[in-house]
This record gives structure tokens, C-alpha cells and sequence, in this order.
């Protein structure tokens, strides 16, 4: 029986706080992708056009860049990076192959609706060297998928377009509900591009992708406005601890 | 762009069913819904060749034997001078013109224009604009037709530069800025090029004589103009994806076939301008390499069947791109032909190792998980703000905002967190503790600098517990609490004042903002072991928006054998209105050996407003069984209305 003297004080639980859920998605992947022996690599989120879109053989002439897509700066003389990309290109001008970088980070894209933010972050992975080709993409692409998703879920490739990449292709999902649900992008690198960074694609070739941190943070958390990432509100946030 | 089942039927004899073409489709990668037996398709912008009836049907041609054989004009068309100055030769390097009279007597839409008009649903225009949108529907060639009596030469074709006043033919009047490429007559601009005609020289019913034009324009002379002048615009579609420059004589042919086929045509006049002779994209055939791509095995025979059906074909070794294709450049292109004709999916998968790399190229992202999870672990929540708001002299200026209130990037991260702040008090918080990490970029002598800063800004009560609940968030607890990572000396926690903010809290707003480089340096970081968060992707649960509730219950215990079991019956309470409750005070009356123990109850419903008798429901529940608890007392119970 507890006399006065053996009372003690209530436990003081620490609150603690939480990652954002996006920055928590983000390094879940790179660390999935790390695991996989990609190394991380970061970059500027204020870029030239040369490395957001020339060196990606994306053209003048490439919806893409035009006004109602990109965030120019200064009169034109920069954009806000439209995809984490230019960090590959950055990654392959500094080092040799073989080369796998995962590159994480914020982009943006000028949208602003209930689907679409001016800001949201991707996630993106090249692997340069001998002999890559595209069915070992595919093997790297179901690893990837299995690991967020769990091995029972279908995956089907469908042909896509994206100047980088030739083949190129975008991943789906089956939901639950029978709906297929898109995923990711990649493809092989385009000999064009690695002929820019200056790596020979007689010798080498490459495989690509890119997720959308929001998207997989929407579906595996079931968060079903994407804005809701972005208004701070300690109620939200507060789920993901 | 809408095409419909039964059209595309007329040309596979072999009649697959809908959902039949519609895999095949997917298989080429042309995605596309499916509404009433129309064919809603949308191509990939490398893919301007099939935005056609006959472009699909072209790419359709690998799975199918097709009888593309759409009849034209086949007689012999004379020449006629025409005054035509093209002062942009490589924006235009192809044109032609086609004169037409036609006889007062055009008959009711039959054959192939009748069915694309009732097969579409789509509202008829004049005899001359319906043709040439049924031919833009069927080869995905533009053309445009002026009514000829309208048109004075000479025409010309330049860069207009400056505004010009400009009334479409569907009567919408733009005012033209900076450059475009434009078609002038008499120093008005009578046509937008590739975009859309203008009304002083539109066909109506009544035009009798028309000249055709039918270009090839530079897709970047076109693109971005029909969006900047909100210009709904299927020839600018195309354009901007890339025309067939070859294909002039067989889509005017075809006009004019049309044109026979409803009237009785008077005079027929052609005249061809071409400023250059097309290069045939032709590179040495790889059959290995397409191989060696995609991981696979086929025959060199298939990979030749493949992509002759796709209208390639072989010169010696080499492959020639059909003049449609401008997307197609080198042997990865042709990989993705055969990747398509077999099947994505149909490719086997063959495992990957990637070997470990050692790369010099970091990032100092552990460094910050750190920083993060001493922040965590004292309650603060991270938050990510978009970095666009009004400027200062430094700021970076966006050319293109969404909006004139995030017309630049900012220079500090102290507005969105204050901001952030702000609407969490007003979801009636008690407690904010927030911080930022971001990237900062600002001007400096008109280069474009950068920083990466982490802001912090925290407000209220520092905890939800009987030690912190009275204890309001000040500078000196920011500094207590990151003591080991602050540059000594340096006073970079300040308050930010309340007096120009809408709120009627007085709890002091700490904010810091340090950039990273500034704490690099400091040894106690070393110290700290980053363990990477095992995430749990647990379900959400949507917030309630509707307001908080709350009450306090102050208990007196005599006997102290009873304080657990009250402890343990309040806080493991649950009700679907009571979504929090905590130990706001404790007091150990030494003297008279009583414990006094104070809980805050917080309710809220995700349906209404909490109302007051439903507050009181729960709080009888509560107060009944906690004074069944021997010896539990509530000072001054009398006076509630529980």
C-alpha cells in the first residue's frame, strides 16, 4: 500500500514533434535507394536553362519550357529547377562511370491547384556504366516498387516521352480499388545526354527515374489533398510522428 | 484529340473489337479514354505525327493490315503566279498556296466530311474553314483559307515586333506584343501564322474564291503564342508538335477532292514555295544495338518487319526515318519503336547489382537530421513553406509569378514561419514550435547568391505536462535549448513583436534564423548520433475543422493509495469527443499529506461544433466515476454545473 512519501509525480511524457511527412517519404527513398548503392547527391534549386534543359536534350521548341511551365528568374537568366535532373547532370560532369546517384529535392513547375503545387519534390536516380540496358531497368524498377508497396502489388510499363530518356516509360499501380495508378518515370539514357556530360555512349549506357515524393506520400499515408502537406497546420502534422 | 471507333474500323478490315484497339493503343503507348465509341486520345508531345486520323492509323499499321488509300485529286493542277514575300525563310521553309473558284452550288456534307461532322458532333463554320478542319481532323496537315476577293497582294510572312491590333475570325480582338510571326497584307496583319486567321480575310458562306495556304512552320516560331493570346487553336496543336513538311501536295489534293466531291470548281491554280531541299534523317541500322538496349533477343528479321511497318526504311544499313517522324534521331529511338511493337511488359526483367560506388560528391544532409532531431525531440514540428512572397531590394524577381503577391523568392524564412505560426494559434494551440530548413537565394551585386538557413520561431506554453504548463516559451528557452549548437556570444534570438500582428495572444514569439555554415564548426555536434527514423506509414486521419473545447478538473487525494488508480482511469479515458488529455498540474501538500492533481480535458468532434451539454456528458461520466475513487475529492465541485 502506497504511503504519501512513496508518491511520485505524475510522468512528464515529452512531446515530441516530427519530421515533415514529406522529408520523411523523401529520405525513406533515398535511404531504400542508398540500400540499393546509390549515392546521394545534392544541387542548386535556382539553375541555368543550359543545365535544367539543354544538357537534358530538352528543345526550345519543348512545352516544357515555355512560360506557363517554368519559373524564369531575372529577366530570364534562370529558372527554378523543373526537376532534380540537372543535379544528375552535375553528377555525371564530375565524376566517371561506372555512376549511380540519387539526387532528392524540391522542384517547381508553374501550377497551382487542387492537384498540382508550385512546389513539390521528386526524387531521382541514374546508374551509368557497361551493358545497362532496359530489362535491367525494369528489375530495378520492380525492387523499387515491392519495397514501398509490398511484392503483391501489380506493376505494368507503359511507353512514355521524355527527352532524357529513349526508351522512356511510366510505371503503374494497381490500387485497391482496380484503378491503375501512375507512379514513376524513367527510362534509358539518352545517348545524347551522355554524350553532353561527356561520357562516350559507344561504351556506356544508362538507366534513369524519378518518383514523386508527394504522390507516394499521398498513397501510402492516404492523404487525398496535397495541400494539405503544405499548411503547417500542428493537427496535421502532428499524425506523422 | 477525339477519334471515333467506327471511323478508324472503315480502314482494318479485319474489324478488332474497341477494347482490342484500345490495348493496342496502350501497347504504343497512346493513352486515351474511351466515351460513346469515341476515342479520346492524348499523345506524347514527341508524338505530333499521330495527331491524325491517319497518323494513328499509320502507327496502328504494326498490328494491322490497313487500307489507307483516302481518295485525292489526281489530275494535273496549273501553276499561278502569286505575290507572296516570305521574309522568314527558316521559320517557313515550305508553302504552298492553292487558288480555288467554286460555282454558287455546294450540296449537302456527304462521305467522308458528312461522317466527320455528325460522327464528332461538331458545329459547322462555312464550307471552305469545315474542309479544311476535317483535312487537319484526317492527315494533321493545318490549312487556312482566305476568302482570295479579301486578300490583297502582296502577302507577306515576317516577324511583326511591337503591338498590333489583331481581330480573330472568331471575332476576338488580341492585342499582339513583342515578336510573332505573322502574314501581312497591306501593313495588317491578316493571319496569326499557324495560330489562327484573322476576320478581315475569313471565308464565309459566301466566298466563292479561296486560297489555301499550307505551311510548315518551326514549331519554336509557334509555340507558347496561342496559350499567351488564350487562342484555342487545333493548328497551333500541331504546329508546335511538328507537321509532316512533305506532305503539301497530298493533303491539298485531297482538299480539293473534297471540294469536288460538294461543288462544281471553276478554276484550280497552284504555287509552291520550298527554301530549302528536306534532309532525310537516315543513320546506320543497328539490330544489335536495339538488342542490347532493351535486353533482348528478336531476329533480325522481326526487327526489320517491325520498323518497316512503322514506314521506316532500310538504304544498305541503313535506316530512313519517314518525313513524319522528326521524333526518331538514333539507334535508342529505334529501341523504343521495337519496345513498343513487343510490349513493355512483354520484356523480361534481368536482375541488377549495382555495384557499390565510392563517390566524393556529398551533401551535409546528416548534418541537419541532427540539428532535427534535438529540435523533435522537444516538441517542434517541421515545416516546408513554397519560397515565393512580395520583395526586397535583394530579392530574386520571378518573370512569370503566379501571382502579384509571390512575385519573388524569399530572402528569409521568418514570414513563412511567423505565418505558420499565426494559423496554428488561431486553431487555438496552445503550444507552436516550428522550424524550417531551406535554401535561400538573394541578389548580390546582381549575381545570384545562396545560403541554406534553418529558422526556428516557437510561442505559449513550453509543454503539455504539470512542469511546463506554466512556463511560457521565452529567448532564454531557445538558447537553453540549443546551447550546444549556437555560436557563442551571438544574439541571434530575437522576439518578434506582436504589435502589427491581428491577434489578441500576448505570449512573447521567440524566432531564430542561423545559417548552416555558422554551426559546422561546433565540436557538441560530433557528438550526436543521427539514427535514420524507421517510417510507419500509418493511415491519416482527416483533421476536424470545427473549434477545440476544453476543461479543466482540479482533484484533492487523502489517501494516496487511490492517486494511481486515478491517474490511470482519467488518462486512459476515451470518448470520440475527448481527443486529448493531460496533466496540467500536480502538487504534493507535504503538510496536510494531500496530492492535488489537475487534468485538462480537450474535445473536439470531426462532425459540429462541440456543444456544451455534450462537454457535459462526457465531464459527468468522468467526474462521477473519479468521485467513487475513495478519498478523491474536486475542491469546489458545488459550483459547477456538471
Amino acid at each position: 500500500m502506497s504511503t504519501f512519501k512513496d508518491i511520485h509525480p505524475p510522468e512528464v511524457a515529452t512531446e515530441l514533434g516530427a519530421y515533415h511527412p514529406i522529408n520523411q517519404v523523401k529520405d525513406y527513398l533515398v535511404n531504400l535507394l542508398k540500400d540499393l548503392n546509390f549515392n546521394e547527391l545534392t544541387g542548386p534549386e535556382i539553375e541555368s536553362e543550359e543545365y535544367n534543359f539543354d544538357m537534358l536534350n530538352i528543345k526550345k521548341s519543348h512545352p516544357a519550357r515555355q512560360m506557363h511551365d517554368t519559373f524564369y528568374l531575372q529577366d530570364k537568366s534562370s529558372v527554378l529547377r523543373t526537376h532534380t535532373s540537372p543535379v544528375q547532370i552535375r553528377g555525371m560532369l564530375q565524376s566517371n562511370p561506372p555512376l549511380a546517384f540519387v539526387s532528392p529535392g524540391k522542384v517547381y513547375r508553374k501550377d497551382d491547384d487542387s492537384t498540382h503545387l508550385p512546389m513539390f519534390h521528386q526524387v531521382e536516380g541514374i546508374y551509368v556504366d557497361k551493358g545497362v540496358n532496359f530489362a535491367q531497368l525494369k528489375d530495378l524498377i520492380h525492387s523499387i516498387i515491392y519495397s514501398i508497396f509490398g511484392k503483391n502489388i501489380e506493376i505494368r510499363f507503359r511507353p512514355s516521352y521524355f527527352p532524357f530518356t529513349e526508351p522512356s516509360a511510366e510505371v503503374d499501380i494497381l490500387s485497391d480499388d482496380g484503378k491503375w495508378l501512375e507512379i514513376l518515370g524513367c527510362g534509358i539514357v539518352n545517348p545524347i545526354v551522355l554524350e553532353n556530360c561527356n561520357i562516350d555512349s559507344n561504351i556506356y549506357s544508362g538507366l534513369a527515374f524519378g518518383l514523386g515524393v508527394e504522390r507516394i506520400a499521398m498513397l501510402k499515408f492516404g492523404v487525398n489533398d496535397i495541400r494539405d502537406f503544405y499548411k503547417s497546420n500542428l493537427d496535421f502534422l502532428s499524425q506523422f510522428k | 484529340m477525339k477519334i471515333p471507333y467506327s471511323q478508324l474500323l472503315k480502314f482494318i478490315p479485319s474489324a478488332p473489337s474497341m477494347n482490342e484497339i484500345s490495348e493496342k493503343l496502350f501497347q504504343l503507348g497512346h493513352e486515351h479514354e474511351i466515351n460513346d465509341g469515341i476515342f479520346d486520345m492524348e499523345f506524347t508531345p514527341n508524338r505530333g505525327d499521330c495527331l491524325s486520323l491517319d497518323g494513328l492509323l499509320r502507327d496502328l499499321m504494326v498490328f494491322y493490315d490497313i487500307n489507307q488509300n483516302n481518295p485525292i485529286y489526281t489530275k494535273q493542277i496549273d501553276k499561278f503566279e502569286f505575290d507572296f514575300l516570305n521574309e522568314e525563310n527558316n521559320a517557313c521553309p515550305y508553302i504552298s498556296f492553292l487558288k480555288i473558284n467554286i460555282d454558287n452550288n455546294i450540296k449537302e456534307y456527304s462521305g467522308a466530311l458528312k461522317e466527320y461532322f455528325d460522327d464528332l458532333n461538331i458545329k459547322k463554320n462555312n464550307f471552305f474553314t469545315d474542309i479544311s478542319n476535317f483535312i487537319l481532323y484526317e492527315t494533321g496537315q493545318p490549312t487556312h483559307c482566305y476568302d482570295a476577293n479579301k486578300i490583297d497582294s502582296p502577302l507577306k510572312l515576317k516577324f511583326i515586333e511591337g503591338d498590333h491590333i489583331f481581330e480573330t475570325l472568331l471575332d476576338k480582338e488580341i492585342t499582339l506584343t513583342d515578336k510573332n510571326l505573322a502574314f501581312v497584307s497591306n501593313n495588317e496583319v491578316v493571319n496569326l501564322a499557324g495560330i489562327m486567321g484573322g476576320k478581315s480575310s475569313a471565308c464565309s458562306n459566301d466566298t466563292r474564291s479561296v486560297l489555301i495556304e499550307c505551311a510548315f512552320f518551326n514549331p519554336e516560331d509557334i509555340i507558347g503564342k496561342a496559350l499567351k493570346y488564350a487562342l484555342t487553336s487545333d493548328a497551333a496543336h500541331k504546329y508546335e508538335r511538328g507537321v509532316d513538311p512533305l506532305c503539301h501536295e497530298k493533303v491539298l489534293r485531297r482538299f480539293i477532292k473534297i471540294i469536288e466531291e460538294h461543288t462544281n470548281i471553276l478554276s484550280i491554280n497552284i504555287c509552291q514555295f520550298k527554301y530549302k531541299n528536306f534532309e532525310k534523317v537516315k543513320f546506320k541500322s543497328d539490330f544489335k544495338k536495339a538488342n542490347d538496349i532493351l535486353g533482348i533477343k528478336i531476329s533480325k528479321e522481326e526487327y526489320q518487319d517491325y520498323i518497316s511497318r512503322l514506314g521506316f526504311h532500310f538504304e544498305d544499313d541503313y535506316i530512313v526515318c519517314p518525313s513524319y517522324r522528326s521524333d526518331i534521331k538514333n539507334m535508342n529511338d529505334i529501341a523504343e519503336e521495337i519496345a513498343r511493337v513487343v510490349g513493355y511488359n512483354n520484356i523480361r526483367s534481368e536482375p541488377l547489382t549495382i555495384p557499390l560506388i565510392s563517390s566524393t560528391l556529398g551533401s551535409s544532409i546528416s548534418f541537419e537530421n541532427k540539428l532535427k532531431d534535438t529540435l523533435i525531440g522537444n516538441g517542434f514540428y517541421e515545416v516546408i513553406n513554397n519560397p515565393f512572397g512580395k520583395g526586397i531590394d535583394l530579392s530574386i524577381k520571378v518573370d512569370n509569378p503566379l501571382d502579384s503577391n509571390r512575385e519573388y523568392l524569399r530572402t528569409d524564412l521568418k514570414n513563412s514561419l511567423l505565418n505558420n505560426l499565426l494559423y496554428n494559434e488561431r486553431r487555438q494551440k496552445l503550444s507552436v514550435k516550428l522550424f524550417e530548413f531551406s535554401d535561400i537565394y538573394w541578389l548580390s551585386e546582381g549575381n545570384i547568391q545562396k545560403k541554406r538557413s534553418l529558422g526556428i520561431i516557437c510561442s505559449g506554453i513550453v509543454g503539455k505536462n504539470y512542469l511546463d504548463f506554466s512556463r511560457k516559451i521565452d529567448s532564454n528557452y531557445l538558447y537553453r535549448l540549443l546551447d550546444d549548437f549556437l555560436p557563442k556570444n551571438d544574439n541571434k534570438v530575437t522576439t518578434i513583436s506582436r504589435e502589427n500582428i491581428q491577434t489578441k495572444k500576448q505570449d512573447e514569439i521567440v524566432y531564430l534564423e542561423i545559417e548552416i555554415n555558422q554551426l559546422l564548426n561546433n565540436e557538441s555536434l560530433e557528438k550526436i548520433k543521427h539514427k535514420e527514423k524507421n517510417i510507419i506509414f500509418k493511415k491519416y486521419i482527416p483533421i476536424s475543422e470545427f473549434p477545440f473545447s476544453s476543461r479543466d478538473l482540479s482533484f484533492s487525494i487523502d489517501d494516496p493509495s487511490k492517486y494511481y488508480d486515478l491517474q490511470k482511469f482519467v488518462l486512459g479515458f476515451k470518448n470520440k469527443l475527448l481527443k486529448e488529455v493531460f496533466v496540467f498540474d500536480f502538487y504534493k501538500d507535504e503538510k496536510n499529506e494531500v496530492i492535488k492533481l489537475g487534468f485538462r480535458f480537450i474535445f473536439q468532434s470531426s462532425l459540429s461544433t462541440v456543444t456544451e451539454d455534450q462537454v457535459n456528458e462526457v465531464m459527468n461520466k468522468i467526474i462521477s466515476h473519479c468521485l467513487a475513487i475513495d478519498s478523491v475529492n474536486i475542491p469546489g465541485l458545488k459550483n459547477l454545473k456538471y
